[in-house]
């Protein structure tokens, strides 16, 4: 008796799950269908289910389904804190001496939170990628704004809307927005996930030969990918010099000034830094930099610079004149708080 | 003979709470033995008491958020609170993760225990990833197996290959599998299929996939009380599925002699005393010993052993002891080096650990750095009563290793080369230290360079 009412049970259970027609889903294809798409088990029986057992039918009802059970997932999940997950550093164009990427000489870079749950769900390829992403859909969207030099915040609302692009293959077709992708990730991960925030910096190329931008970065605690990870820094960087196309002909300048960046932006991601100039230890150049070779490690990072500069300008003129300045900055750690005003004040 | 009774009976009966003190006393579930006088007493008399105890293991649930863990935690301790193995612990009751510290890290954890026909089990639960590592860093329960909780209706996820990776790396080489929700899925062959990902997944992540028990039922139906098929008795099915597939670790006293020096005396007429805690293992008067780490590899024999001012025949494990020693003369003797069964273990001088690192508001005192610290950072090492300068570098096959930061609140594996060899092996625990600052600690992984 028990046993038939069990029976009646799950076939009404399974009358109000398939909505469909009930044709079986293949075993065999079912298990293939999730190693292609990371669908879960019920999703996957439900579209060949409702395909009569075509994959590529199947595919396709996915994706039109994805657009719903998505939402519907994501209606779920929202609202549950999210407090994991990555920044992620998109830098397409890192300035003057850089032949490759859009805009000679120009500097084209973004940065963003996405938020998870877990670090489980934080640590996976899926959720890492589009992290990816999606940051370098902001740099590659985002415009010169002509004003000052500086890093710009992108509303999450904005960047939500505009087609995703892909990082590992920049030149397809987009398939859909980031708030799609970011749907399409909730749906497979089964985690709230959202864009939290980002912030771009575009400037086109100085017009004067003396004058440069540059940009750098470094991301701390990162697992595969060494763009994304716990803590991220960006920050820009002007440099003047009498002989700057000259010096940045020359590869071993090159080199050099890539460590002083990478040394600057480790300086910034593992110092409580919160402006550039002004009081206290807080304010970068007032930091010994400690992050940048023994050398300089008992001497602030206003004074290294200056030593620096004048020992690659080869003049004794002081740092306003010609040098390296750091321009502007932003550094984030994923699910801290975030104050009022983030960006550093000069 | 009425007497013998009682004191078994007693014996037995403080048998958990004994546990438990020692777990707060140590920082470490594991120790089943306490040191005390009184108990020594008790133990010495009725040994065979302790051996018929339960043994004692940790275990952890890890799974997706949405897919049952902690419903399937409540359900076991109200399945096995029926047969009085465990007191039921409501969700409500579990579904906290509070904050706790262990060795002055914060990790969030939740906790509960039970007991099966054959062994005693303490259940844990973390939120993330970064929980489980520090857990297992710190050993404040360190976890012997553990419980891979998936859903029937999604099947296993992207993430359930980050679930198998944290396993392996916190040192879990042995899982069961739990499929819940199976009253979801009315057709036997999705379950056949989710039975066989799972199979494929565990065995490409280096488990054993083929004989790894897998447990389908409703962690909720048992939970309610309703579909004992699928609730109740797939729970019972489960915990024995603990019992007979997950390993117990070595307890403590079936591991060879280790007993690290604290301090060593010269009693005129005797000869050299070592003072010191045995960390594990039994020796008795007469064994043949090594004294190693700090330069130094000597064989000796136990001709004593001393507690309380008494003579001893053996020691064990939790045991403060004196050692004399033979032929030794205490010069030759350091603060630092370990007395051990001859040949179970070396002496290394380098070494890959997981260290954590501490942040700056951890631990009740002033400790943590502030800022970070990169590749060649020389702090002090704390292995056991030993205190030595260390390197710290990263391992080989790290990109930008020279520029590579470590900061505070990090889990990293690092290299430690060390300025003069101790005592170690895979599994051994040590702190750092900066002047008097508590930095970071750090478990053994690897052995890369012997004395």
């Amino acid at each position: 008796m028990s046993n038939f009412l069990r029976l009646q049970s799950s076939r009404l259970a399974s009358r109000c799950y398939s909505t469909q027609q009930p044709v079986k889903a293949s075993i065999k294809l079912v298990a293939e269908l999730r190693k292609l798409t990371e669908v879960s088990l019920s999703k996957a029986r439900e579209a060949l289910s409702a395909t009569n057992n075509d994959l590529d039918a199947a595919l396709k009802w996915l994706e039109r389904d994805l657009v719903t059970t998505g939402a519907k997932k994501a209606a779920k999940v929202q609202g549950r804190s999210t407090t994991q997950g990555l920044i992620s550093v998109s830098m397409l164009s890192s300035g003057v001496g850089v032949k490759t990427g859009s805009g000679y000489g120009g500097v084209r870079a973004a940065m963003i939170e996405l938020n998870c749950e877990t670090d489980f769900v934080g640590r996976n390829e899926l959720f890492g990628r589009l992290a990816a992403d999606i940051a370098h859909t902001a740099a590659f969207i985002s415009d010169a704004t002509g004003s000052s030099a500086a890093l710009q915040p992108c509303s999450p609302e904005l960047l939500q809307d505009a087609p995703l692009l892909s990082r590992a293959d920049p030149g397809a077709a987009p398939t859909g927005t980031v708030a799609a992708a970011i749907r399409d990730a909730i749906a497979k991960l089964g985690e709230n996930i959202t864009l939290r925030r980002a912030a771009s910096v575009v400037e086109n190329s100085p017009q004067q030969a003396d004058l440069g931008l540059r940009l750098s970065s470094y991301v701390h605690g990162t697992i595969e990918d060494p763009s994304q990870g716990r803590i991220g820094s960006l920050a820009l960087l002007a440099l003047k010099f009498k002989k700057l196309p000259e010096l940045i002909a020359s590869e071993a300048f090159r080199e050099d000034l890539g460590r002083l960046e990478r040394g600057l932006a480790r300086q910034i991601t593992g110092f409580e830094t919160y402006s550039i100039k002004g009081e206290g230890e807080e304010a970068l150049y007032n930091q010994p930099f400690m992050m940048f070779g023994h050398e300089f490690s008992d001497i602030s990072v206003r004074d290294a610079l200056t030593i620096w500069s004048r020992k690659k300008g080869q003049t004794s003129q002081v740092l306003t004149e010609e040098g390296v300045a750091v321009l502007d900055f932003a550094k984030w750690t994923v699910g801290e708080q975030i104050a009022e005003d983030t960006s550093p004040a000069a | 003979m009425l007497s013998l009774v009682t004191c078994k009976a007693a014996s037995r009966g403080l048998a958990p709470s004994r546990r438990f003190l020692l777990g707060a006393l140590h920082g470490s579930l594991r120790q089943p033995f306490p040191s005390t006088p009184a108990s020594l007493i008790a133990r010495r008399g009725y040994a065979e008491q302790f051996s018929r105890s339960k043994p004692h293991m940790n275990i952890g649930t890890i799974g997706h958020v949405d897919h049952g863990k902690t419903t399937l935690t409540a359900a076991i301790t109200k399945v096995l609170s029926e047969s009085g193995g465990a007191r039921f612990t409501d969700y409500s009751q579990i579904d906290k993760a509070p904050e706790e510290k262990a060795r002055g890290i914060t990790i969030n954890s939740s906790h509960v225990e039970y007991e099966s026909a054959n062994r005693h089990y303490g259940h844990i639960d973390c939120p993330g990833h970064a929980d489980y590592i520090k857990n297992m860093i710190t050993g404040a329960a360190q976890m012997d197996g553990a419980i891979i909780v998936v859903s029937a209706t999604d099947g296993q996820m992207p993430q359930t290959r980050e679930h198998l990776l944290l396993a392996r790396q916190v040192g879990v080489s042995k899982l069961v599998v739990f499929i819940n929700k199976v009253d979801q899925v009315n057709d036997p062959e999705m379950l056949e299929l989710v039975d066989m990902e799972m199979r494929d997944l565990l065995s490409q992540y280096k488990f054993d996939g083929e004989n790894t028990p897998i447990i389908m039922g409703s962690a909720l139906a048992a939970l309610e009380g309703r579909d004992p098929e699928t609730g109740a008795k797939k729970i019972q099915e489960l915990i024995q599925a603990c019992d007979d597939w997950l390993e117990l670790p070595p307890r403590d006293f079936d591991q060879p002699f280790l007993l690290s020096i604290e301090d060593s005396f010269s009693i005129s007429g005797r000869g050299t005393v070592v003072t010191g805690r045995v960390e594990r293992g039994t020796a008795n008067k007469g064994a043949e010993v090594e004294i190693i780490g700090l330069g130094s590899k000597m064989k000796t024999t136990l001709i004593g052993i001393e507690m309380f001012r008494r003579e001893l025949d053996k020691a064990q494990a939790g045991d403060n002891m004196g050692a004399l020693l033979r032929g030794i003369k205490r010069e030759q003797i350091r603060r630092g080096q370990i007395i051990a069964a001859p040949g179970t273990i070396k002496s290394v001088k380098k070494m890959q650990a997981q260290v954590y690192v501490l942040t700056k508001d951890e631990g009740k005192i002033v400790r943590g750095r502030s800022s970070p610290f990169m590749a060649n950072y020389r702090p002090q090492l704390f292995i056991r009563t030993a205190d030595v300068n260390v390197g710290l570098t990263w391992p080989e096959g790290v990109a930008d290793a020279h520029e590579r930061m470590i900061m505070p609140g990090d889990n990293v594996e690092l290299v430690c080369t060390l300025t003069h060899d101790v005592a170690a092996e895979v599994g051994t625990r040590f702190t750092l230290r900066e002047g008097h600052k508590t930095i970071g600690t750090g478990i053994v992984t690897k052995i890369l360079e012997e004395a």
